[in-house]
């Protein structure tokens, strides 16, 4: 019976390969749907809506487009976001490159479990949307159009702001970018130029290959927690920003102040890489303008704090090899996807501008 | 093509049905089994505790590691190895974590002569990448090096103090695995599993038997020891024997 086994078997195999896909793995594992919001075009459309209209803020005048700009790869150039009447908020607004790939809680300090749960969060905030649910909930229930999306995406149930979550969380799962140079040049199709070939083997660590080309190269050990396809690993880190000889001397708590456990003071969820040339100004707070700066800080080694990763040491780059660094850095742009992101602009007609202020 | 695979299909179903009659119907019975963390022989507290170092030193764990493949319960009278789990990834890396991961299975009540995993991603999975599987697998937890050496099967990082100053400043990261490291961990302990089985089995690992053991301890103040990554495995090649060869099976 074991001899006929590994025949069908074998069989089995090979109907597998006339389908000629196998030798090829996707470049990212697919996005997990969950059960109870799957995706449909109609949804998707609706959620792009909704996420340019600023008739979810309390003054008609901030969409979620205003701190996520399409064209900054949906962040918005500030060191920390700027809401309605000007209020300025307290974090730096991440890019949503690949949001839909990330499965592990949400926002620098984890706080949101998913897309659904994180979409309900501006509209409440005070120095972001500023805006009541009741009253978006009443504005969307008055505009047709609205009824008919919302009907064509859901069905026949009345229009809520768990609705809302779920139509932008489809909208944000298709923001997906895999055309940078970096994925082209692993496909095959475009080669790195020295300096971005020597960029590429600092953060992956080629020097510790002692047979490869790379052999001896100082390490940048970025792809610890910078981990491809996405560039994070999604989990916390403290990557020495700020001296705290005290674990309670951290300004912002970051992770700590969410499970109040404070050995995670001063820890925050590694951000994703792609597209990162667009994103400036850079960490939680802004405080680095370029990449130059940023990669000049892990090179540093950072600040003390007794919680700061073991990953993050004092670097010895040269600065021909900061410079290859960030030209690395700078093929994870993915011109394709702000160009295919902008399609949204323009598309609500009933609303102020929602582009920078 | 269609009917070709319709009938393999079908050959298939009927081979496992021969299969299953050839076993004597048996119970199956819960089976909790313990994974502990330990340093010293004490319950593994990342960060909240400073351990003390044979060289005199003072650390505090960041975080400790390993993945499992092929964890199996040995049947008495040679039968064969009942799967527990294919591949599986131990991880303590805060301060919140208990020094003790439970795991859950369903197994058929019984002999048993003894527990086996491998240590670390066995050669058939390490040859896969991440993206072959689901995004919430547990060989997609970012524990991937690259083509040539594939994923860490295991991780020890820490602060520590070398200077005596109070300050847990000196970085130590100990990341390892390749096809070469795989290895096999076995226990041969008669185990009794049964419906209101009440022996409790804990595979503990001690992050200190891995750093130091039988007369030898791996020096964490000698810079070119306190990173180990990727391509450098050789330098790591003693704690990875160690922590191998330090697992213990508690049956209480
Ligand atoms: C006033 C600026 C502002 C507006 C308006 C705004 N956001 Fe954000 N967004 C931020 C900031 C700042 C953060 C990070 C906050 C934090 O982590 O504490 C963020 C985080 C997020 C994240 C988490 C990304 C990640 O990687 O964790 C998502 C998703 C998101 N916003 C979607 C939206 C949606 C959808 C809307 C509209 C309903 C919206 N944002 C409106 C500034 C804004
Ligand atoms: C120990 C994990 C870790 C390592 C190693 C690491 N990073 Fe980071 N990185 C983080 C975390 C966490 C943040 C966010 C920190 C914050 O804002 O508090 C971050 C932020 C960044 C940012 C800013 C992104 C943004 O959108 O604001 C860049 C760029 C960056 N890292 C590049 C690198 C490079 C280049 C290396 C290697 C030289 C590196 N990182 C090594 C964890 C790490």
């Amino acid at each position: 019976m074991r001899g006929g086994l590994s025949i069908v078997l074998a069989l089995l195999l090979c109907y597998g390969c006339d389908r000629k896909e196998a030798d090829t793995p996707p470049d990212f594992a697919a996005i997990l749907y969950p059960d109870d919001n799957a995706s449909t075009p109609e949804g998707v459309d609706l959620g792009e809506r909704l996420f340019f209209d600023p008739l979810l803020s309390a003054d008609g005048t901030v969409s979620c487009a205003s701190c996520h700009q399409p064209a900054l790869a949906f962040s918005d150039g500030k060191p920390l976001s700027v809401g309605i009447d000007g209020l300025v908020g307290f974090r730096n607004t991440p890019s949503l490159t690949n949001v839909g790939y990330l499965h592990q809680p949400l926002f620098w300090d984890g706080r949101a479990t998913n897309l659904e749960a994180q979409a309900l969060h501006p509209v409440g905030t005070a120095h972001e949307m500023a805006g009541s649910w009741p009253v978006v909930i009443d504005a969307l229930r008055s505009r047709p159009t609205y009824v008919t999306a919302f009907r064509e995406a859901f069905g026949d149930v009345p229009i809520d702001s768990t609705l809302v979550g779920r139509a932008l969380a489809q909208y944000q799962r298709t923001l997906v970018s895999m055309n940078s140079t970096y994925d082209r040049v692993r496909q095959g199709e475009a080669q790195y130029t020295e300096q971005e070939a020597l960029g590429h083997a600092i953060f992956f660590d080629l020097g510790d290959d002692p047979g490869g080309p790379f052999a001896g190269l100082v390490r940048g050990e970025c792809a610890h927690c910078h981990t491809p396809p996405h560039f994070t690993n999604q989990r916390y880190a403290n990557n020495g920003l700020d001296e705290a000889v005290d674990l309670d001397d951290f300004t912002d708590k970051g992770r700590g102040a969410i499970n109040g456990q404070r050995y995670d003071n001063g820890r925050f969820r590694t951000p994703g890489l792609r597209n990162v040339a667009l994103t400036a100004p850079y960490m939680h707070d802004g405080r680095f303008g370029s990449l130059q700066e940023v990669v000049a800080h892990y090179n540093s080694g950072g600040e003390y704090a007794e919680n700061k990763s073991a990953n993050v040491r004092p670097l010895g780059l040269s600065v021909p090899q900061q410079a290859a660094l960030v030209a690395f850095l700078e093929t994870l742009t993915d011109d394709s996807f702000v160009v295919g992101s902008l399609r949204g602009v323009g598309l609500n007609t009933d609303s102020t501008d929602y582009s920078t202020d | 093509m269609k009917h070709l695979l319709l009938y393999l299909l079908l050959l298939l179903g009927l081979t496992a049905c021969l299969d299953d009659d050839d076993l004597p119907a048996v119970a199956e019975t819960d089976l909790t089994l313990d994974f502990r963390a330990e340093y010293g022989g004490e319950g593994l507290a990342i960060q909240r505790e400073a351990y003390g170092y044979p060289t005199g030193d003072t650390l505090k764990l960041l975080l400790f590691q390993y993945y499992v493949s092929d964890l199996e319960l040995l049947p008495a009278g040679g039968a064969a190895p009942v799967r527990l789990a294919e591949i599986d990834l131990l991880r303590w890396n805060s301060a919140s974590d208990s020094a003790t991961l439970t795991r859950s299975y369903r197994v058929p009540a019984g002999e048993y002569v003894g527990l086996r995993f491998g240590l670390g991603v066995k050669p058939e999975l390490n040859a896969q990448d991440p993206s072959t599987f689901a995004a919430d697998y547990v060989l997609n937890e970012a524990e991937f090096w690259g083509p040539t050496t594939r994923y860490v099967f295991a991780k020890i990082e820490a602060n520590a103090d070398l200077e005596g100053d109070g300050r847990f400043d000196t970085g130590l990261s100990y990341h390892m695995g390749s096809d070469a490291l795989y290895t096999t961990v076995e226990f041969a302990r008669d185990l009794r599993i049964g419906p209101g089985q009440t022996e409790q089995l804990t595979v503990v690992a001690d992050v200190l038997r891995a750093l130091s053991g039988n007369g030898e301890t791996f020096a964490i103040d000698n810079p070119d020891q306190q990173a180990v990554h990727g391509g450098n495995q050789a330098v790591a090649q003693d704690i990875w024997n160690r922590l191998a060869a330090q697992f213990t099976l508690e049956v209480r």
